[in-house]
């Protein structure tokens, strides 16, 4: 246990320039965004008018109406943290075996006396646990200092912003409900997470070619067999991988329909009730067949990248 | 592959710390180890000396569990292959040079080490690093190539283990510091329960502390003996012109000429009809291993005298 914590925070050390970094640039472009509008507003409204208007709608509203918005407002700007997330946690899991045998490190970390299944499972849980932890606290320190900001506006044209919206706010839940789907969507794309890892523990260079052709060599294939004579594969591995993100438990959609926000599971943005953001929902996307079948291949991926790795050495 | 492994605890102070029967390796049609039959006993430095490409490299990174190779291989009564992580709580290698990590911190790896392996200390990695010019914040990218091989050694020496597997340990290191660090492996480190193998073609500064001596040539072994049999196997003969033709007769391994004497290198014979000829030593490592590696061939140094 102490070994693996410590082959974790190794990841963490490596990789602290996307863990880290990464999501305090993004959390300081969005409060950097929220200054910029702030300042263009103050600039171009004479002494703040229609922004205290606008207060004002908003504080006759019903204090239902607000707390939605308020809820919808703060699961949404978790979309743009959610999204770079992946493509770090993507492109972590891509070189995570395939590094040091470009460097030749491996030389050194086998010296040490961890096994290669210990090396596997600090990677992969790096990957689970650690990157979206670190999204997930810069995200709610991003949203403290948003608050903030906005209540000092808010107070700044007279209006009460406890009674306007902080009262209706209810962070815990909207920080439980992210980082729960963090979680889950870390379970639910294990079989592709499984894939990047035996890509890059077989690629003798260019991992991320190697992860890409099969699967689209393979869509291509299928295609045209089903082009040639009607095949009966329903759909390519693309076709599958789609489907895959789409029934993904991330919240990955926000759309505003009729003046309502939304916010949906995956990726089209559909009125289907499984797809609105739940923790009923987020979970049955763990508990069905389609997860099964996800563990059983990234169980024979992982398999793979552990044969690959046992026989690594520098050349 | 061995099925004695699980009795690693009874082996006792005499069982080799490696036994390799029928080792083979093949790159291709190449066979960069060819049935090599090997054992090493505990206690021993033993210089493992071979021409570039004869098979050196591919031998420790078997012994290490780096290689997958045919044949039958115990280290420490376990079978590399299989047992690489257990086998490393007890086996310490520098398998090349600048191997480590190049975005780590110093301290994050002497922390990451002592984490990670029982039997190191860091205190004692600690006291190396002082002797040197190393700043424990700074990352190893920003090293020079001897600092980084200076941080590997300090690591591995501070780590108590059985068997010490250094690989070319010094390349890229000044004179001053590698005196220094054969002189602290020698008497720090070294002890009758621990074995250290070495490859290096700087022979000359390897050979007075080796206890065991091993050439390997084309993957094979081609001498495997300890520096007492070496010193009364052979014999190097210094004589004046005019007894060369006598010595020729004798039938030496090899023959060279320096500053106008004749130097010849004779393997087992009578010490007493030689000594009637001229002056007898031990020959060098470096002189044995090219007459033994290209045996037959007559070279004259010592021109410029």
């Amino acid at each position: 246990m102490n070994r693996l914590l410590a082959l974790m925070q190794r990841e963490f050390w490596e990789n602290k320039g996307a863990f880290r970094t990464t999501p305090i640039v993004i959390g300081g472009i969005h409060i950097v965004l929220l200054l910029m509008s702030i300042f263009t507003t103050a600039h171009f409204d004479n002494e703040l008018y229609t922004f205290r208007e606008a207060v004002r709608m908003l504080a006759a509203q019903p204090d239902l109406f607000r707390s939605e918005h308020v809820y919808e407002i703060m699961l949404g700007t978790s979309l743009f943290f959610t999204i770079v997330l992946s493509v770090v946690v993507f492109f972590y899991l891509l070189g995570s075996l395939y590094d040091d045998r470009k460097d030749r490190s491996i030389l050194f970390w086998k010296s040490l006396p961890t096994s290669d299944r210990l090396t596997i499972l600090s990677k992969l849980l790096t990957a689970m646990l650690t990157a979206p932890l670190c999204f997930l606290i810069v995200f709610i320190l991003t949203q403290v200092v948003a608050t903030i900001i906005a209540a000092i506006m808010i107070m700044s044209v007279g209006e009460n912003p406890w009674i306007l919206f902080i009262s209706s706010m209810n962070p815990i839940k909207v920080w439980a409900v992210v980082g729960f789907s963090y979680l889950a969507t870390s379970i639910w794309f294990l079989p592709m997470s499984a894939w990047l890892i035996l890509v890059s523990a077989f690629s003798p260079r260019v991992p991320l070619l190697f992860a890409l052709l099969p699967p689209l060599v393979l869509s291509i294939l299928q295609t045209w067999i089903d082009f040639l004579r009607t095949f009966t594969l329903n759909s390519s591995v693309f076709g599958m991988i789609g489907k895959w993100i789409a029934n993904s438990p991330t919240i990955l959609t926000a759309q505003v329909q009729d003046g309502v926000g939304m916010l949906a599971l995956g990726l089209p943005g559909t009125e289907r009730f499984d797809r609105t953001v739940t923790a009923g929902n987020i979970l049955d996307r763990l508990f069905s067949a389609d997860m099964l079948y996800g563990l059983i291949v990234a169980a024979v991926f992982l398999a793979g990248a552990l044969w690959f790795r046992r026989r690594a050495t520098d050349s | 592959m061995t099925t004695e492994a699980p009795f690693a605890a009874e082996r006792t102070a005499f069982a080799p710390v490696i036994k390799a029967t029928g080792l083979t390796k093949s790159y291709g049609r190449h066979l960069a180890v060819d049935h090599i039959d090997l054992e090493i006993a505990a206690g021993r430095i033993v210089g493992l000396i071979g021409p570039n490409g004869a098979g050196k490299t591919t031998l420790m990174k078997a012994i290490l569990g780096l290689a997958n190779c045919a044949g039958k291989l115990e280290v420490l009564g376990l079978d590399p292959r299989s047992q690489r992580s257990q086998l490393m709580e007890d086996v310490c290698f520098i398998a090349d040079v600048a191997v480590l990590p190049r975005w780590i911190r110093v301290n994050q790896l002497i922390e990451l080490t002592g984490k990670i392996h029982p039997r190191f200390s860091k205190q004692r990695c600690l006291d190396y690093l002082a002797k040197t010019r190393i700043n424990q914040d700074s990352k190893v990218k920003t090293l020079s190539k001897g600092m980084v091989a200076q941080l590997h050694l300090s690591l591995v020496m501070s780590i108590d283990a059985k068997l010490l597997v250094l690989d070319e340990p010094t390349l890229g290191l000044d004179i001053l510091y590698r005196k220094e660090f054969y002189t602290n492996l020698l008497n720090d480190y070294f002890d009758d329960e621990r074995s250290i193998i070495i490859t290096t073609h700087q022979v000359e500064e390897v050979e007075h502390i080796l206890t065991d001596l091993i050439f390997i040539n084309d993957g094979k072994v081609a001498l495997n003996c300890s520096m007492e049999e070496v010193q009364q196997r052979y014999i190097e003969l210094m004589v004046k012109p005019d007894q060369a033709a006598a010595a020729r007769a004798l039938g030496p391994m090899r023959e060279s000429q320096s500053f106008g004497r004749h130097i010849f290198l004779f393997e087992g014979s009578d010490r007493s009809q030689l000594a009637e000829m001229g002056e007898m030593r031990t020959p060098s490592v470096a002189d044995l291993f090219v007459a033994i590696m290209s045996p037959k061939e007559t070279t004259s140094t010592g021109g410029r005298a």
